[in-house]
């Protein structure tokens, strides 16, 4: 079943009166269960398709289908409610509430959700984010503040709380963009961790390492999806230097 | 460059430049109009007594118009450097017929508030105005009504009332609704209508009638005149120093104006906090932009000159529109406040409005220069680090939203955004319970005088039923007929099966004395008469039994020097009694001023100054009833409950302390919109990252818009709070000292508590509840992508 169907997509800006076209009738599709990356040079209209198609951002033109359901016939109260129950978003930037502890910022999604309104059903919310944040190694942050963590253990609070309501789909802007390599690979383990639980995952990025381990990367040009090229499914310990070769040789020819 | 960075600046931070604006704008506006007012009402009882030429000395006195004594007196006396006697016709309700009442058709009954006189138009003393400051003349035909009066009968310009003085009776328009300097404040029982001197000849004309005279005296040497007068034991109905009178008695007038300063410094001081508050959230906001400017060498000089430039600009713009808006706003405000002086208005002056809106130029520019000042102490590299914030942000989360399994995620946010930036909230804050405080100190004051014991803080006991002959005046020549007629309402009661007592008060202006007769003071004294045995509550000591007894006000103690077991003298034409102290009270009637003696004691009758009303208490029967019963049996007498005779007696001061009130209340719901307006504007646009991150994460705008208006409604909750309880412990200084001024040394303040905690607070509630739904409605516009504006 595909999770995200888009046909003809456009988007278009206009700047002083002159129009910008940032993707160009964009057509694609993502499977459930996949993992998808998108690549391509600054100013491509990456992250423009990435928000778009996750409703952050309005169509210009075309159709997107989030698991059957066209997201441009939506309101806002239902696009926000798809948003929260059936949609995780990862940042470059490590984005949280200043007023709030990490535990707080992460169940906050969680409390506001229909499943959050009771005391049993919270009690339950707390169990899932302790869970959530013990297998992303970051369970005696709990109580900090923002600012007394590292960027890495600040990115895995964020993908606890993209993931605290069991999103249907995560939609990541660079997640590993703001990272070093130790905390890169961290943050790209845990997501491919989450990946095979079942969660679609479509990220943005720059980084060749994170894309050589998604299944399938789409390069992004001038608005318009160039090409594509199909990994296999990234296993744990799997020595990703061969796929990455392959992907560099690819990105190449694509003239990355 | 330097210019198209400015440019730029204000082009691109056009919400907060804006907000700024109009900050400057309200600064500007409220200190020239404030700093207006508050020299025209500093001088404006002052004023008032010159422009109208008010007499050093004012005696009334009834004559029979052939024999005058005190003129006599005056004529030729070293000690007086001008006089005037002025005649005056005494009026009661059934002398006057309403004609014609646009305000309501068909109404006809005349209702005196006081002790009411006709007179022609004063050309020489106690000049009166009409209620646009202008002279007042009068044509045949025509009257004025002061302004209190005209109010009270619902009477208005336009209107027709016929007067019937003996035999004569003619109709008149109302032509001018009047300030009178003397007779005019509501704190004075006595008040005149006017006519034109050639209808008052008409009237005149007749024999036998009893005058009212006027006497109005400039004294040479106040001291050697007083002397004189006081040795004379002339029988007058009242006799005043005017000027030191009129300045208490326009205390409620002089209250408002106070009130007014008050109001008005509160608003400069807001918003001169309220601007700091933005020029430092504006500079904030910029941090990272000096960092960067910093960075690639802009000298802090200059950088420091772009800001000082960029806020010259909006400043001098703000300030020119604001004193352009200065004059009407003073204006309105002042006309507003003050209804029954002349205030002097030339003092409202194009320099002192420029130079206020120059000092808000200078103030807006000193606090940049101050807040600039920290940009030498940071380099380029903390400024872009440090980020928008200009600091390290510090966290305090106080609460823990996972240990609250029941509270909203919005409400949580709200009350953890308050605890976590105290200093960010607390000009709200105190915005918010200065409003309250204004608002509940001026309903305190309104309250105590609305309260069932105020009727014994004006020297009465509490009656079921008030009754009003409107002959109180004619009982001072005629007592007998007060006894006539106390009997006669307690027969006729009688006849409709209602058992019932009846008593009056009857006042007389007594020259009083504790050891030398050279030093005597006239006092009004009251007397309890009537079949109903009353009591009279007391400060200190007892009530006056003997016939040589006497209960005397704290102020009129404290004036004669005197003390419970002292004696004080009692001095008329023919006799001289010796009086014991055996007890002290409060009373707001006279300012706090007189004496009660027992019912035994023998007073000159030719003294009588008359009545306030007559009491009934009946028996078995609660005091509404009653008098529903009594209206149906004395339909010619006006009958009060104590309600109907406080607004009788005290009616035009509780009304202007209402107006007050509302006055008020519209100012701090104007306020507090505006400050919530324009610091919840000023607080989302630094927030915008935060609200975009909240929706991405599927907030839905409503509880976005439910966490901005939580955080307000609770903030106000606090101040109302807060408010309250200020309230309570500063009442006693603040409005204390007034009712101890018109003579209640001793008040009990009381609040009405439906007013002061439900109904203006739910109205707080409401008004900012508003303002901040429809500012709150910005959230709408916040764009997901400006997620990655939060640092």
């Amino acid at each position: 079943m595909e999770s995200l169907k888009i046909k003809d997509l456009c988007k278009t800006y206009i700047i002083h009166k002159r129009q910008n076209h940032v993707l160009r009738n964009v057509t694609m599709e993502i499977t459930e269960g996949e993992l998808v990356a998108v690549m391509g040079p600054s100013g491509s209209g990456k992250s423009t398709l990435l928000y778009t198609v996750s409703g952050m951002d309005y169509i210009t033109a075309g159709k997107v289908d989030f698991f059957g359901r066209d997201i441009s016939s939506l309101n806002a109260r239902q696009m926000s409610e798809l948003r929260l129950e059936e949609m995780g978003f990862i940042f470059q930037q490590m984005y949280m509430l200043k007023n709030l502890s990490i535990y707080d910022n992460i169940v906050l999604p969680a409390y506001q959700s229909k499943n959050g309104k009771t005391k049993e059903k919270r009690k339950e919310i707390n169990d899932r984010a302790k869970e959530l944040m013990h297998k992303l190694g970051i369970s005696e942050i709990a109580e900090h503040d923002i600012n007394e963590v590292s960027g890495g253990q600040l990115q895995r609070a964020c993908i606890c709380r993209s993931l605290i309501n069991n999103p249907r789909m995560i939609f990541a802007d660079e997640p590993t963009g703001a990272l070093n390599q130790q905390n890169s690979r961290e943050v790209m383990k845990e997501l491919n961790r989450i990946n095979k639980e079942g969660t679609t995952i479509m990220l943005v990025t720059h980084d060749m390492k994170v894309a050589a381990k998604s299944d399938r990367v789409l390069y992004i040009e001038d608005g318009n999806i160039k090409g594509q090229y199909l990994l296999c499914k990234y296993m744990e310990g799997e020595e990703s230097r061969e796929r990455e070769k392959k992907l560099s040789n690819w990105l190449m020819e694509m003239g990355f | 460059m330097f210019f198209r960075i400015l440019k730029k600046d204000l082009k691109r931070k056009k919400t907060m430049n804006v907000i700024l604006l109009l900050f400057i704008i309200l600064a500007a506006m409220f200190l020239s109009s404030s700093v207006d007012n508050l020299i025209a009402v500093n001088g404006a009882i002052d004023h008032f007594i010159e422009i109208s030429k008010t007499p050093d000395f004012l005696s009334i006195a009834l004559t029979d118009g052939k024999t005058d004594e005190i003129a006599d007196f005056l004529q030729d006396n070293e000690n007086v450097a001008e006089y005037e006697v002025i005649n005056t016709f005494n009026l009661i309700n059934e002398d006057i017929t309403i004609l014609n009442c646009q305000n309501m058709p068909g109404h006809t009954r005349y209702e005196r508030t006081n002790t009411l006189c006709l007179e022609t138009v004063p050309e020489n003393f106690i000049k009166v105005f009409q209620m646009d400051d202008s002279a007042l003349t009068l044509n045949s035909g025509e009257i004025a009504f002061p302004k209190a009066e005209a109010d009270h009968n619902h009477l208005q310009v336009g209107d027709q009332v016929s007067i019937k003085i003996g035999e004569t009776e003619q109709a008149f328009t109302i032509a001018a609704i009047v300030k009178d300097a003397v007779f005019g404040s509501t704190m004075m029982g006595f008040k005149r209508l006017l006519i034109s001197a050639e209808d008052f000849a008409k009237f005149a004309a007749q024999e036998g009638l009893v005058h009212t005279q006027i006497y109005n005296i400039d004294y040479v040497d106040k001291e050697k005149f007083q002397d004189q007068w006081q040795s004379q034991n002339f029988m007058v109905i009242s006799s005043l120093e005017t000027k030191s009178t009129i300045r208490m008695c326009y205390i409620m007038d002089m209250l408002i104006a106070a009130i007014l300063i008050v109001v008005s410094i509160c608003l400069i001081l807001l918003a001169f906090l309220v601007l700091r508050f933005t020029i430092v959230f504006t500079l904030q906001e910029d941090y990272k932009e000096i960092g960067i400017m910093k960075a690639i060498g802009i000298k802090d000089m200059g950088i420091k000159g772009l800001y000082l430039i960029k806020y010259l600009a909006i400043s001098v713009v703000g300030a020119m529109i604001g004193f352009c808006l200065g004059f009407p706003f003073g204006t309105i405000i002042l006309e507003r406040a003050i209804v029954n002086i002349v205030v002097d208005k030339t003092e409202q002056n194009f320099v002192i409005n420029f130079t206020c809106a120059a000092a808000v130029v200078f103030i807006v520019l000193l606090f940049c220069y101050l807040s600039t000042n920290k940009l030498k102490k940071i380099s380029a590299l903390q400024a872009i680090r440090s980020g928008s914030d200009g600091e390290r942000y510090q966290a305090k989360n106080y609460l823990k939203l996972w240990k609250r399994p029941k509270m909203k995620p919005f409400f949580y946010m709200a009350v953890n955004d308050i605890l976590s930036s105290l200093k960010r909230f607390g000009i709200l804050f105190a915005t918010f319970c200065l409003g309250t405080l204004l608002i509940l100190l001026p309903l305190s004051a309104a309250s105590t005088l609305k309260s069932d014991g105020i009727i014994s803080s004006f020297s009465l006991s509490p009656s079921d039923v008030y009754l009003d002959t409107g002959k109180g005046e004619t009982y001072t020549v005629d007592m007998e007929r007060m006894f006539q007629d106390l009997e006669e309402i307690e027969a006729r009661l009688k006849e409709n099966g209602i058992i019932a007592k009846t008593g009056a008060d009857m006042g007389y202006m007594l020259p009083c004395y504790t050891e030398d007769p050279k030093n005597s003071v006239t006092y009004y004294v009251l007397q309890a008469e009537g079949s109903w045995d009353r009591h009279y509550v007391l400060l200190s000591g007892e009530e006056p039994e003997l016939s040589n007894e006497v209960m005397i006000t704290e102020l009129t103690a404290k004036e004669m020097g005197v003390g419970i077991g002292d004696s004080i003298h009692f001095a008329t034409s023919e006799k001289t009694d010796e009086f014991i102290i055996t007890g002290i009270y409060q009373s707001m009637m006279n300012m706090g001023q007189g004496y009660r003696v027992s019912r035994s004691a023998q007073l000159d009758r030719k003294y009588a100054a008359g009545i306030f009303c007559i009491q009934v208490e009946i028996e078995d029967m609660d005091s509404d009833e009653a008098c529903e019963k009594m209206k149906e049996i004395f339909p010619e007498y006006k009958i009060m409950n104590s309600e109907g005779f406080l607004d009788n007696m005290i009616g035009g001061v509780i009304e202007q302390i209402n107006t007050l009130t509302f006055f008020i209340v519209g100012i701090v719901l104007v306020i507090n919109s505006l400050i919530t307006i324009l610091i919840m504007k000023t607080i989302m646009t630094k927030e915008r990252g935060e609200i975009a991150l909240l929706k991405s994460m599927g907030f839905t705008d409503g509880s976005l818009r439910a966490w901005q208006i939580t955080r307000i409604l609770l903030i106000l909750t606090a101040a109302i709070i807060m408010g309250t309880i200020l309230s309570k412990v500063l009442a006693p200084y603040t409005i204390g000292p007034i009712f101890a001024m018109m003579g209640a040394t001793s008040m009990k303040l009381v609040m009405n508590s439906f007013e002061a905690y439900v109904l203006y607070p739910l109205l707080l509630f409401v008004v900012t509840g508003i303002s901040s739904f429809i500012c709150a409605r910005g959230v709408r516009k916040v764009d997901l992508k400006e997620v990655n504006t939060i640092e």
